[in-house]
């Protein structure tokens, strides 16, 4: 699909409607600042909407789908690391013991963010769970080559 | 077992050099500092009688009409204004003369220096498009222009709130008096600061000269960390995507990192809450600018995925080769240029407590760049068989970045260290992603804004030499920023391992869920037969070239 029209109609009522919400907020204790919220909330939602209808013209993309349940643990993991790491500030008061925490903490959170994220997107398999389109694509270039 | 021997020695010629450093930091700290002469004090007379003698003793204004090629006599008691003509000069007059002047100067030297900052866009933009292919080039071009315009207006109409909305208290800039907007969360007995709120739209009481300039400086800040992202994606991402990712990023991901760190946030109470060191320390962004541009510029790669062509049907990688060394290189030494606005401009003030370490600051700037890609020609160059330019460029930008954060409470030897590390650093991390993470990276920017901005958070708790004196306070706490290294206990590492840990996990995450997002309304990727075609004509309607014949070529081994 590329660039066109419709892309640019619903970005100006995206960016239009976000800057209505937050002067909204900016003037929400005045009358007219409610309103202007309202407005604006509703703008950006039709845009997004409007997204969604016309993403389907992209065409095919050589991304690839990813497996959703390891994506949520590649980020539970994140997330997690850096709960480890604030608990420790308050499970212990030496210097030490908290070094050991937040070392703890990054060591989980990496595995997440380099252990699994990047296999949950298909990265890693790159060479193994290629979608046709993006063999078909490749090929397409090497042959162009 | 040749390759071993190569290895071991570069490993032993680095370790040396930063031994021989190491040794100098050491030796500079220790040496005793030499009393200054004092000087005899003059015989005082009142205030009052020195003024008026002063007012008489000032050229006339038929001297000034005669011209003042020396400057000597320009600038006089008479210049400055006098609250009651008739009684004169007055003291009072001449204090709030002075305070002005300090206030003045700051402005000026804060506005300067956020000018160089915003120059950086434009190096930004070279280098990214120069490593690009030519049939991507004005789409490259075109996201770093546009980036500008998008986190600017995003930034004015909620980002500056969020970020420094309850940053109130800068005495540098006049106080900031209106910034009380900081929302926080008590929890077990303290309160941690969690994002501002006032100057929406830099409305209300925000319309204040002092936040104007604090604004214009934290903008162009803001906008480099956007400006990371679109290297990493280039030749790929949907340029609607860019644009509304871009927008959500400068309204709502940095601003809060940026609140967190330097907007009286929950990092920089570590130190008062919780006693870690001073805080968790950021003095120019290694954290907040780079790292969270470079974690973000990770969380959107991964989604957006590698480019057609780049990897093969057994996981080995391709070389893609960027288009234009003269742009990639032109565009390194304008972001060097543009970091002495960086890192000496985060004083915000040039006159005050301590801001005369500005110039500590610029040397430890260059040095940690020239180091930088000594590190980085040296590794490549011992060990793949030629300087490569790209690697060169990023170690240069490598350094810098590693710099940011420590720049304002590290000595030269310890510029030189984290420098050098982190140009050898760089060319493992682009190695690490590239082939063993298959992360593709065009321009390498996860490395070298993301691991060396983490690089540089944690360094401070390293090497900060406990001699920089901001007003003799940090982050509410009374003393100086002080290492491990340099006699400081283990709490400012941790301090600094903390927001390390934030990046990582929350802000990774953040980024994260937001491009997934935007992955389901909008869809990240240009279709497969754009990207081959190139996103110049789909993406933009132009060529970046119009009239060259382009030619895919390969890279030639170095061995």
């Amino acid at each position: 699909m590329a660039a066109n029209k419709q892309q640019g109609s619903y970005l100006t009522l995206f960016w239009t409607g976000a800057t209505a919400l937050c002067a909204g907020l900016a003037y929400f204790t005045e009358g007219f600042g409610k309103l202007v919220l309202v407005l604006g909330l509703a703008s950006v939602a039709i845009s997004l909407v409007g997204f969604m209808k016309i993403k389907s013209m992209e065409g095919p993309t050589a991304s690839v789908a990813g497996n959703a349940t390891m994506k949520l643990l590649g980020l539970a993991l994140a997330l997690g690391g850096w709960f480890v790491t604030v608990a420790g500030l308050h499970i212990t008061a030496s210097n030490g013991g908290r070094l050991i925490f937040s070392l703890a903490g990054i060591c989980v959170s990496l595995a997440g963010v380099l252990g699994v994220l990047p296999m949950a997107f298909g990265k890693s398999m790159a060479g193994k769970a290629e979608p046709s389109s993006f063999v078909t694509a490749k090929t397409s270039m090497e042959h162009s080559r | 077992m040749k390759k071993l021997l190569r290895y071991s020695c570069l490993f032993l010629c680095l370790l040396t050099l930063g031994v021989a450093l190491g040794v100098v930091a050491h030796a500079q700290t220790a040496a005793p500092a030499a009393a200054p002469a004092a000087a005899p004090a003059p015989p005082l007379a009142p205030a009052d009688a020195q003024l008026k003698d002063a007012a008489g003793k000032a050229p006339a204004t038929a001297d000034l009409a005669k011209g003042d090629p020396g400057g000597i006599i320009t600038g006089t008691i008479n210049d400055v204004p006098a609250a009651d003509s008739k009684a004169g000069v007055t003291l009072p007059d001449v204090a709030n003369q002075v305070g002005q002047n300090k206030i003045a100067v700051n402005f000026v030297w804060t506005l300067v220096t956020g000018f160089l900052v915003m120059f950086m866009q434009a190096g930004f933009a070279m280098v990214e498009s120069g490593l690009c292919r030519a049939k991507n080039a004005n789409h490259t071009y075109m996201m770093n222009f546009f980036v500008y315009t998008c986190g600017l207006f995003s930034y004015w109409i909620l980002g500056f709130a969020i970020q420094m909305g309850g940053a109130a208290g800068n005495g540098n800039l006049g106080g900031l008096n209106s910034l009380t907007g900081e929302h926080s969360l008590t929890l077990f007995g303290k309160t941690w600061g969690l994002f501002g709120s006032a100057g929406l739209l830099l409305s209300g009481h925000t319309y204040d000269v002092g936040v104007m300039v604090i604004f214009l400086f934290e903008m162009v800040f803001m906008d480099t960390a956007l400006t990371i992202v679109t290297g990493a994606c280039a030749e790929r991402w949907k340029f609607l995507a860019f644009t509304i990712s871009s927008i959500v990023m400068g309204a709502i991901t940095y601003p809060l990192y940026g609140n967190w760190a330097w907007g009286g946030g929950w990092l920089a109470q570590l130190g008062t809450n919780v006693g870690l060191g001073k805080g968790y320390c950021d003095f120019a962004g290694s954290g907040v600018v780079h790292a969270v541009g470079g974690i973000t510029a990770l969380a959107v790669c991964l989604i957006v995925g590698p480019r057609i062509g780049k990897y093969n049907r057994d996981g080995s990688s391709n070389p893609i080769l960027g288009h234009d060394v003269s742009a990639v290189l032109i565009g390194c030494f304008i972001l060097a240029f543009g970091w002495f606005g960086f890192n000496p401009g985060s004083t915000l003030g040039a006159s005050a407590a301590g801001n005369l370490r500005i110039g500590t600051i610029a040397v430890d700037t260059m040095l940690a760049g020239c180091t930088g890609t000594m590190g980085a020609i040296l590794y490549m160059w011992s060990l793949k068989g030629k300087p490569d330019y790209s690697m060169s460029g990023n170690g240069l930008l490598a350094g810098l970045v590693a710099i940011t954060a420590p720049s304002g409470f590290v000595s030269t030897a310890g510029a030189c260290i984290i420098g050098l590390v982190a140009g050898v650093l760089v060319c493992l991390s682009c190695s690490f992603f590239e082939n063993t993470l298959k992360v593709d990276d065009p321009v390498g920017a996860i490395s070298v804004h993301g691991v060396n901005g983490l690089w540089g958070v944690l360094s401070i708790g390293l090497f900060a030499d406990g001699t920089s004196n901001y007003g003799g306070s940090w982050n509410g706490v009374t003393g100086s920023v002080t290492g491990l290294f340099y006699g400081g206990d283990a709490s400012q590492l941790v301090a600094q391992l903390v927001g390390v840990s934030t990046l990582i996990g929350v802000i990774f995450s953040l980024s994260l869920v937001i491009n997934l997002a935007i992955e389901f309304l909008v869809g990240q990727r240009v279709s497969a037969e754009t990207e081959l075609a190139g996103l110049d004509i789909p993406e933009m309607g132009q060529l970046g070239y119009p009239e060259f014949v382009l030619t895919p070529v390969h890279a030639m081994s170095g061995d």
